[in-house]
């Protein structure tokens, strides 16, 4: 993790007290939602496809709480992380997730499109690298608008091999538009290890520079680095400098989605990530910082009930009506094709 | 009233809009600084400036993304696709996200894009710079599908797409940029989902699209003066919607249905109509429907070649003649 | 029970119904004209064979299909005839379901059950929707309509003017607007039979015509003395075709390499004289019906045998047998009062004989007393013949024959033989 650390610039300073309780809790609710998920596909109450990012929580997390509450995200199918820092209710998550009524979309978009307009989660991409180019377009549009919004791309070291990658980062380095470009680099595309089909060791990060970027590689396990290399990118952006790319490396605890067990991956690194995993390191350094267990405590305390009760209030709203599948096709609601 | 060519037209109703809406920017393949490959755009960029008006790389993805990605965030953004061949370049983003993205968030996001490109055959392009796509377009659920036979319906119609909330793929036809019409000159403001009857008559009906409409219109005057044949003709203008009203209307006043196509044979515009008129109509058709269309074949590129594959004039009458009556 | 294809003929292996007399449901009398059919061969009527109810139509107008396949079926008289049964099939009583999502049911569609309505023209050509959808709003017999289009289809416009009790917008032929001046009519299956013959036999054969003028004072003599007898014991007109008929089959006897047919290298001599006799079809089309061991025939026998012959194939009721196995043809355009004719021989066969108008001329007469001029019936007989078969000579010399058998022969004893 020596460029990890390196990525530590030197104007990074630490976040505070306050900042880090937050952090820790908003990646809480991740994992605990996350688990929750799994659990319900145990019990068959979630149907479908799902892709966990458990153990890559420090990511969504650390940009979540450095960004804007006007700034936009764009995610992927494995995107419930992404929603959720934003503000999206666990209610709305896990009810699109169980296909109720109460989903953030009522159940006409499912897991891997997670979307909360109203917190600026625009989107969960399921076509690899296909949201790149439209977060530079919102971008533009916040460039063109003078709002000073920014955008905020992630990703899965996959996409660095598509040709929207390319085409998005050029676009975005030419018109300077207000972007950070995420890299969630977890080793391996689905199942195959990125670094047997790429031409270098570094799929986002060695790209940079052909776009006239700085080289960020950031330790994705570590909410504080990824809150710092956030803090970093999005000022950058802000101040009309243009897009950064960063690539942050982590380990997804389980396989690419539901119906991959991850036995692929070989048991030495599975279980030398497995005591980076984000959570437990995190706590253990708050409590190096002297913030009190109880205090802790109280916050797994309510984030658990919290996921219970959401929990619950997914279980009883009822499935979407049947009518629903027929509408918003067009802004007018319908799906009138014809007169 | 003034005379302007289709290619004019096209400047003028971008201009249009782009004076009446802040919201409204333009973006494409060499459309700023050239004045477009076709000369479509030429002026715009001097009229409203490089952050109106912006040159692209050659990324298709990247054009129609941003364009996605604008209008999801208030903008009503015109992006231009060079040539129609050129969107399978960036299908994913055309049919997967900007057709998709308010029926997957039920609502949450709204789309206000439209894609101007330039589609058809008639200019000996061959296979990659011929091709009329619209069919593509008209398949995917989510994306509104507009062709202009005339200069004043370039402006009309593209003026009506672009205060449209929802994606709109705008097919201007190459082979038409030259030709010359009427328009008004104050402010342009057409329908969505309108067909137009050109010209009536009593005894078939063709439905003609973009190109094919002034075909259909040679075509009607010799069927009327060599072979007694008096046709209605109707601009479809637009595939989705899907003015049915008016096409079933017109096919039972006189109980026979053409289309004609310039598209390859298979899944055409002209199949949905006339299987929409063997539902709906049946005990108004008088005889078969007869679909005209270029072969199932990419396009050569030869003079004599194109011409042999395109529907022509003869071949419209030709056709028509053998199957009536 | 069931309604069957007939064999009509031995060489017969499929018919064309052309089109249906009654309608599903209809009672009809024993030997009741249910439908006509088509055959290469000819057209025909098929009867009911027992009275009853047509409960079931198995093969539309226009189809095409093996002998021995079940047509229709006729519920006896005393079988009890449901309003259920005549409708047929099941499913005419099933409700259609509702459809989701909603699209507007065609406004013009037949309600309620499985129609059926009429869907064929007498030609057995299908109906298009916008006639089946008049013929069953105003209660129309389709074939009563005569159609305009193209191989006479009845258009829409045809059924209009049908109901508005106008003049057909064309004749029964069809009219197609070409770009030329005039109309098309297409080919009837009959016509376009007789044109692939006529032209694989001028393909086929070297004809070369012959012609002889033939004083038929002999035969205007005896028959104009037994024509009134004749006509009240055979109920038949007495022509002037058995009496050549009769000459050209003693004359053949004598030639008989005219009254053969030509394989490969070899020319085949029949035995028997089976005369075909050409027949005009009201002007819609000519087959030639043959006349079996004609040379055995009597000249009464003949003329009556010529007689019923016509009659059978101009009324359509024959075997198609019988217009198989001539050796000869005996073609006969006089009595429209033509001079002559160039006939095209009726392959296989070698020859074929032309009778045209007689005409009452001004004759030289030579006698012991001198030449003197006389008025005299006359008539000219034409014969084309192959002359792969035979030579110049051969056939001038048949026709000496033949002409000095009708000037010459006691027609009086022949008549009463």
């Amino acid at each position: 993790m020596s460029q990890a650390q390196a990525s530590r610039a030197a104007g990074d300073s630490n976040p505070d007290r306050a900042t880090r309780l937050k952090l820790y809790r908003t990646m809480l609710e991740v994992r605990l939602v996350e688990k929750r998920a799994y659990d319900l596909f145990m019990q068959n109450l979630i149907k479908g496809t799902s892709h966990l990012a458990l153990g890559q929580e420090a990511i969504a997390a650390g940009f979540g709480v450095a960004m804007r509450r006007d700034d936009y995200t764009f995610c992927t199918y494995r995107g419930h992380a992404h929603t959720l820092v934003r503000g999206a209710s666990m209610v709305g998550v896990l009810g699109e997730l169980m296909g109720r009524e109460c989903g953030l979309m009522a159940g006409k978009g499912g897991s891997m499109h997670l979307t909360s307009a109203e917190h600026g989660a625009l989107g969960s991409y399921a076509i690899v690298g296909a949201h790149l180019p439209i977060a530079a377009g919102a971008a533009w549009s916040a460039q063109y608008r003078g709002t000073e919004q920014v955008a905020v791309c992630f990703f899965g070291d996959g996409a660095t091999n598509i040709g929207a990658f390319h085409e998005a980062l050029n676009l975005a380095a030419v018109w300077k538009l207000p972007v950070v470009f995420v890299c969630e680099n977890n080793l391996y595309m689905e199942y195959t290890p990125i670094g047997a089909v790429t031409a270098v060791p570094h799929p986002a990060a060695d790209r940079a520079a052909a776009y006239g970027l700085d080289s960020i590689i950031v330790d994705g396990n570590d909410v504080d680095a990824v809150y710092a290399v956030a803090m970093r990118t999005l000022a950058r952006a802000r101040a009309g400098e243009g897009p950064s790319l960063v690539e942050a490396k982590t380990y997804r605890h389980s396989g690419h989605s539901r119906a991959d067990p991850g036995k692929y991956r070989p048991t030495p690194e599975v279980e030398a990530w497995m005591k980076r995993d984000p959570l437990p390191t995190y706590r253990h350094r708050l409590l190096e910082l002297a913030i009190p267990d109880a205090e802790l405590a109280a916050i797994e305390g309510d984030v658990r009930a919290r996921v219970d009760a959401a929990t619950e209030a997914a279980r009883k709203s009822p499935p979407p009506p049947v009518e629903l599948a027929f509408t918003q096709v067009w802004a007018d609601g319908g799906f009138a094709w014809r007169n | 009233m003034e005379e302007l060519t289709y290619r004019e037209a096209v400047a003028r109703g971008i201009a249009q809009e782009m004076a009446r809406d802040q919201s409204v920017v333009f973006l494409g393949e060499d459309i700023a600084s050239a004045g477009g490959v076709f000369k479509t755009t030429g002026g715009l960029l001097e009229r409203f400036g490089p952050k109106r008006v912006r040159d692209t790389p050659i990324s298709e993805q990247a054009i129609v993304g941003a364009a996605v990605g604008a209008a999801m965030t208030g903008l009503r953004p015109i992006a231009e696709i060079m040539f129609s061949d050129f969107l399978a370049v960036c299908w994913d983003i055309v049919a997967n996200e900007m057709a998709k993205m308010r029926y997957m968030t039920n609502g949450q996001v709204t789309m206000p894009v439209v894609i101007r490109t330039a589609n058809g055959a008639g200019s000996r392009f061959g296979a990659q710079h011929s091709q009329s796509v619209e069919n593509w377009a008209m398949m995917v659920p989510g994306l509104k599908v507009v062709a202009p036979s005339t200069p004043a319906d370039v402006i009309g119609l593209l003026a009506a797409a672009v205060r449209d909330p929802d994606p709109v793929l705008f097919f201007e036809h190459k082979s038409l940029y030259g030709t010359k019409g009427l328009v008004p000159e104050d402010t342009l403001v057409d329908q969505l989902g309108k067909a137009k009857v050109l010209r009536q008559g009593s005894d078939v009906t063709l439905a003609a699209l973009a190109a094919m409409v002034p075909r259909a219109l040679a075509a009607a005057e010799r069927l009327a003066s060599e072979h007694g044949v008096s046709a209605t003709v109707v601009d479809v203008r637009s595939l989705v919607p899907l003015d049915t009203a008016t096409l079933l209307r017109e096919i039972q006043h006189t109980g026979r249905l053409v289309t004609i196509e310039e598209n390859p044979r298979l899944c055409g515009w002209g199949a949905e109509i006339v299987s929409i008129a063997a539902h709906e109509i049946f005990y108004s058709l008088d005889g078969p429907a007869l679909r005209i269309t270029t072969p199932h074949l990419p396009l050569p590129s030869a003079d004599n070649l194109e011409d042999a594959v395109l529907p022509t004039v003869d071949r419209i009458v030709k056709e028509i003649v053998e199957t009536f009556d | 029970m069931n309604i069957l294809m007939p064999q009509l003929g031995e060489t017969v292996s499929e018919g064309t119904i052309i089109t249906w007399l009654k309608s599903e449901g209809d009672t009809v009398l024993a030997d009741e004209i249910l439908l006509e059919l088509e055959t290469d061969k000819a057209a025909t009527e098929v009867p009911a064979p027992i009275a009853g109810v047509l409960t079931r139509i198995l093969v539309p107008a226009g189809q095409t299909v093996a002998v021995g396949t079940a047509l229709a079926v006729i519920e006896p008289a005393r079988a009890p005839v449901t309003a259920a049964t005549a409708a047929g099939s099941p499913l005419a009583e099933t409700p259609t379901t509702a459809s989701w999502p909603p699209e507007s049911a065609p406004a013009d569609a037949p309600r309620g059950r499985w129609n059926r309505e009429p869907k064929f023209d007498r030609a057995g050509q299908p109906l298009s929707p916008a006639v089946r959808r008049l013929v069953r709003e105003h209660a129309l017999d389709p074939t009563a309509i005569v159609g305009g289009g193209r191989n006479g289809r009845i258009r829409r416009r045809d059924v209009l003017a049908h109901v508005a009790g106008a003049a057909p917008a064309a004749k029964a032929l069809a009219v197609l607007p070409t770009g030329a001046a005039g109309r098309l009519v297409p080919f009837s299956r009959l016509r376009k039979r007789i044109a692939e013959h006529m032209v694989r036999s001028k393909a086929t054969s070297p004809h070369v015509l012959q012609a002889v003028e033939v004083d038929f004072s002999a035969v205007v003599s005896a028959r104009a003395k037994y024509k009134a007898v004749f006509q009240d014991r055979h109920g038949v007109t007495l022509t002037f075709l058995p009496f050549v008929a009769h000459a050209l089959c003693r004359a053949l006897a004598e030639y008989p390499a005219l009254n053969a047919s030509i394989e490969g290298e070899a020319l085949r001599l029949h035995d028997d004289v089976n005369l075909a006799v050409a027949v005009d079809l009201n002007f819609e089309g000519l087959v030639a019906p043959v006349l079996p061991r004609a040379h055995t025939l009597t000249l009464t026998a003949l003329a009556t045998g010529i007689h019923g012959i016509t009659q059978r194939v101009r009324s359509g009721k024959f075997s198609a047998d019988e217009l198989k196995g001539g050796t000869y043809t005996l073609s006969n355009s006089g009595s429209f009062g033509t001079f002559l004719t160039a006939p095209i021989i009726n392959q296989p066969q070698v020859a074929i004989l032309s009778m045209d108008g007689i005409h009452k001329r001004a004759t030289v007469v030579e006698s012991d007393a001198g030449d003197s001029i006389t008025i005299r019936p006359i008539g000219v007989l034409a014969q084309s013949f192959d002359h792969r078969a035979v030579d110049g000579a051969y056939s001038a010399a048949y026709l000496r024959t033949l002409k000095g058998m009708i000037e010459a022969r006691d027609w009086e004893a022949a008549l009463q033989a």
